[in-house]
């Protein structure tokens, strides 16, 4: 099982043909043909943009698919043209992990809006050291943060277990961003751009309850958040 | 005028990062402006060593990316003046430094500081390269044990062809009891073979542990023997001649004494 000769995605009105350099174009037409006629009723009636990417066609062939589509899928082919992939790139039709270092060079004048409802990303186990775990979005860490470990999110931090690595919530400047831990002990606390780290002093912390950082007047506050112990 | 030393040993374990702690805080201690830089990415350990891990914002990395100013990426110690830490990243890759970078790093930070001393990670391969690239001197760490020395023979080979001058010698966690009934190999063996120059012998102290555990140094325990090794070492390093200790002081008056009492001798 290999890549498939073509591939189609699917956009809006925007059908996108992907294609490879190093298959000849009698190849290419077959395994559109067969594509076409499994999953061509799909396109019914619809007025198609017919992008094709990975090949380059000369007219005729060009005209060649498009009949073979509007023929198959019954679907009308309004353009069909070759696809721009620097105005869009391969990646923006599926999840990237956020470029951090990308992030912050350009600055960003909004920022991750969804802390009451929005995207949020599970991990499930242990954040060991040098490990980074980031997400643009709410972040839940079903396991341990360990020293060492770095747990980004542009959105709320949740651990469902210890939290004694980097942790950093409202990546990108959200200071309404909260951290939540079991047992929070990180070993640097970051909401926004406001850092903080346990004091020198403190050795290990006794008896510790699930506990809630959050920024008010560029302050981190640490209080527990169950009603029975408050 | 201000030195680059790497401190390297091939095989891990041996105690380069406590060494570079120790021998960072000794140089700050008498008065030299000391810059401890871990290159060791993706296991980073000088900065737990130091205590100084929470107060990571910047790294290496941010450095030589250019994320950073390199004064930004400079942590200040919390007891001594004078003593600052660029901290390794943890959740990158040793590719993500080259050596004309480190070079780069090596020459700004000479303006500033009178020693600037490079931890250096285990293994030959990328971090290595990194790490000596911008180094004037080596000092060489090894064990009394055959496998450290072999790996430490093959480091003097590489920096030598790497032309870093005059590597010096550290042999760390010797035990003279060991040596003494012939277990252990004694400081002229792995001399005989490595033939460099000696700049210290830290004995194996139990100290040691505590206090990276504590992340103090031992080098400020005066009690601690290896803290007074490491103590020799720093002067040396200034160009002091300073005699090697006895490491058959457990013979003296007062372990006898104690043998008499029944007190377990060490």
């Amino acid at each position: 099982m290999g890549e498939s000769i073509v591939s189609f995605k699917a956009k809006g009105n925007e059908l996108i043909l992907v294609m490879r350099e190093e298959d000849d174009f009698r190849e290419i037409l077959e395994s559109i043909s067969r594509k076409l006629d499994s999953s061509g009723r799909f396109f019914k009636g619809a007025s198609l943009d017919v992008r094709y990417r990975g090949k380059k066609l000369d007219e005729e062939q060009e005209r060649i698919i498009a009949g073979l589509i509007s023929e198959k899928a019954s679907a009308e082919v309004k353009s069909f043209e070759e696809d721009d992939i620097s105005q869009e790139q391969e990646n923006g039709y599926e999840y990237v992990e956020p470029d951090r270092t990308k992030d912050k060079l350009k600055m960003k004048l909004l920022y991750f809006k969804g802390l009451e409802e929005g995207m949020t990303k599970f991990y499930r186990g242990t954040v060991r050291s040098g490990t980074l775990v980031s997400f643009d979005g709410n972040l839940v860490v079903l396991g341990d943060v360990n020293p060492g470990a770095e747990v980004v999110a542009t959105g709320n931090v949740v651990v469902m277990g210890s939290l004694r690595g980097m942790v950093h919530a409202g990546a990108d400047g959200n200071k309404e961003a909260i951290v939540a831990a079991l047992s929070l002990q990180p070993t640097q606390l970051r909401i926004a751009d406001v850092i903080t780290r346990p004091p020198d002093t403190n050795g290990p912390r006794q008896g510790l309850l699930p506990e809630i950082a959050s920024v008010r007047d560029d302050i981190v506050y640490i209080e527990t958040f169950l009603p029975q112990y408050k | 005028m201000s030195e680059v030393i790497v401190i390297t040993s091939g095989k891990g374990g041996v105690g380069k990062t406590t060494s570079a702690a120790n021998i960072g805080t000794g140089l700050a201690l008498s008065g030299h402006k000391t810059v401890l830089i871990d290159t060791d990415i993706g296991l980073r350990n000088l900065d737990v060593v130091m205590g100084l891990e929470n107060r990571i914002v910047y790294d290496l990395v941010d450095v030589v990316e250019g994320n950073c100013r390199v004064k930004q990426a400079l942590i200040k110690d919390k007891r001594y003046d004078g003593l600052y830490l660029i901290p390794a990243a943890q959740t990158r890759d040793k590719s993500a430094v080259k050596p004309s970078q480190m070079i780069q790093l090596c020459d700004e930070l000479r303006e500033e500081f009178d020693y600037i001393l490079i931890d250096c990670p285990a293994g030959i391969e990328q971090g290595f390269k990194n790490a000596i690239a911008g180094a004037d001197r080596a000092i060489v760490i090894t064990t009394p044990e055959v496998s450290a020395v072999r790996d430490a023979d093959r480091i003097i080979g590489l920096l030598e062809a790497n032309e870093v001058r005059n590597p010096k010698l550290l042999v760390n966690r010797l035990r003279a009891d060991m040596v003494r009934r012939g277990d252990m190999m004694s400081i002229d063996d792995i001399i005989d073979i490595l033939a460099i120059g000696l700049i210290g012998v830290v004995p194996d102290d139990e100290k040691i542990v505590v206090s990276t555990n504590r992340g103090e140094p031992a080098i400020c325990d005066n009690k601690s023997l290896a803290g007074q090794a490491f103590r020799n070492v720093v002067r040396r390093i200034k160009g002091e001649e300073v005699p090697f200790m006895s490491l058959t002081e457990d013979q003296g008056f007062m372990p006898k004494l104690k043998k008499l009492l029944g007190l377990k001798a060490n």
